[in-house]
């Protein structure tokens, strides 16, 4: 019951990897050992929770893996490079040799060229056996007269057709000017008449239409002032006859208070007369 | 079932080795194919993150590729491959922690951003609120896994994850078998506290679920 087992045991025993003698006491002593068991229990709880940690889904990506194979001496870039310098400059030289190229200098000249260079003979000048320098010179003065002679020719010849030319053309551009100038006038005669006559009727209605208007309107206002002098005309008169009646009324009847004045007065001075010689009497 | 028939393809590789060796790039992009995912899946749960997982990984096929010949023992590719994931993870860390940079995934509030996972299409059958429980679940799980020191999460991974054998681990990272339990002892003892500190135990997922 001394058996203790250490942490190597208790995992190689948790992950099944315990066999034989050592499985079987590890066995015995976690069924006495209560604690223990616990222990492995909790072990076993950890480890199934571990267990739902699933894996994560990942696609590979291509891998791509440069070629790794040994290289040699000859595949190294340097030497590349320096041999690939070397079979150019090569390419160029069994080119050369194959077109012949040549290049040379000197004399302040540069020269490419293709085969040997074309020796150029100095140019000998041959003098004529026949022909002299004057008679050459001859020639070429008859030659020059020549040719001068035919040029004025044509050249005259050539100025009288322009000449010609240039007059029709004047004579036929002056005609027609003048044609046109004649049709721009007439044109323009007949529109000025057309265009005074339309004024004047113009004018004249407009005129017309004035003077047909002030006309009325002064018409208008003449009758207007001479009915507007007749009511007071007629005003005037009916008020100095209302006047004149007043008056007359007065008048007539002023006489007639007179009249009564004097008849009560006549009539006092009756009744006075009358009656003295009786007051007197009565006396 | 795709899964076992990878395995059993990855098992039986041993043709494919032999004609990757001789230059048949072929027979590596089929080795590459087949192993890629448990490399992308191990450097993923070394990181927890996509974009160094995938250059850790990328990096250790291209050094497969290129050191193929090298290999003597044809049976100890596999812990020939996670020794070179290995170390390749083990560098990234190193540069990570050099740089100052922040990744973009820690600035990022992942939480808001993937709570609903629709860019995971696998298990599609599960019921949506299963399907994310499980992730939610397996993302604590994995940060609890990166809370480990780089030692024992790198023993923890290939056993629990990657089914290697003690030997093997021992074996990819050159230490002795007991040094490699005695990490895996610790690592799980580890776990097991950070996961209890965050009230994550079997009850409670079950309960969850």
């Amino acid at each position: 019951m001394s058996y203790k087992p250490d942490q190597q045991a208790w995992m190689d025993f948790l992950y099944g990897e315990l066999a034989g003698a050592e499985k079987e006491r590890m066995e015995n002593y976690l069924s006495t050992n209560a604690e223990a068991r616990q222990e492995f229990e909790n072990f076993k709880q950890l480890r199934s929770m571990l267990g739902s940690v699933k894996d994560k889904e990942v696609i590979a990506p291509p891998i791509f893996v440069g070629d790794s194979k040994q290289r040699f001496f000859w595949n190294t870039p340097y030497v590349k490079t320096i041999v690939s310098i070397a079979a150019s400059l090569l390419l160029i030289m069994v080119a050369g040799k194959l077109l012949d190229i040549r290049i040379s200098s000197g004399g302040n000249e540069f020269k490419i060229s293709f085969g040997a260079p074309a020796v150029t003979q100095p140019v000998q000048v041959t003098p004529a056996s026949t022909l002299t320098a004057e008679q050459v010179q001859e020639m070429i003065q008859s030659s020059l007269s020549d040719n001068n002679l035919a040029m004025q020719a044509s050249w005259k010849e050539s100025q009288q057709k322009l000449d010609a030319s240039i007059k029709n053309n004047l004579a036929q551009n002056s005609g027609m000017i003048d044609q046109l100038v004649k049709q721009a006038s007439s044109a323009s005669q007949q529109q000025i008449s057309q265009y005074v006559s339309g004024l004047q009727e113009e004018n004249l209605k407009l005129v017309k239409d004035y003077f047909s208007l002030t006309s009325n309107q002064q018409k208008d206002y003449i009758e207007n002032l001479l009915v507007d002098f007749a009511k007071y005309l007629q005003q005037q008169r009916n008020d100095d006859l209302q006047i004149v009646q007043t008056r007359m009324n007065s008048l007539e009847q002023n006489t007639k208070e007179f009249k009564q004045e004097t008849e009560q007065i006549l009539t006092s001075i009756i009744t006075s007369v009358g009656t003295t010689p009786s007051k007197e009497t009565k006396y | 079932m795709a899964e076992t028939l990878l395995d059993i393809a990855m098992m039986h590789s041993d043709t494919l080795i032999v004609r990757a060796k001789q230059g048949d790039q072929g027979a590596q992009g089929k080795l590459v194919q087949l192993w890629y995912k448990r490399i992308y899946n191990f450097c993923y749960k070394f990181f927890l993150d996509h974009d160094m997982a995938m250059e850790a990984s990328q990096k250790t096929f291209i050094s497969m590729c290129r050191s193929l010949s090298s290999l003597q023992d044809n049976a100890r590719f596999k812990s020939w491959l996670y020794k070179i994931a290995v170390n390749y993870c083990r560098e990234e860390a190193r540069k990570k922690k050099g740089s100052r940079s922040l990744s973009f995934d820690v600035v990022w509030n992942q939480d808001a951003e993937d709570s609903p996972q629709w860019e995971q299409s696998s298990r599609r059958y599960d019921s949506p609120e299963r399907q994310y429980q499980q992730t939610e679940l397996s993302d604590l799980l994995q940060e609890a896994l990166l809370e480990l020191n780089e030692e024992q999460r790198e023993v923890v991974i290939m056993k629990e994850y990657e089914g290697l054998k003690f030997r093997e681990i021992a074996e990819v990272l050159n230490i002795s078998e007991n040094t490699v339990k005695s990490r895996m002892y610790y690592g799980l003892d580890g776990l097991k506290k950070i996961l209890e500190r965050r009230n994550i135990t079997k009850d409670t997922i079950d309960y969850e679920l």
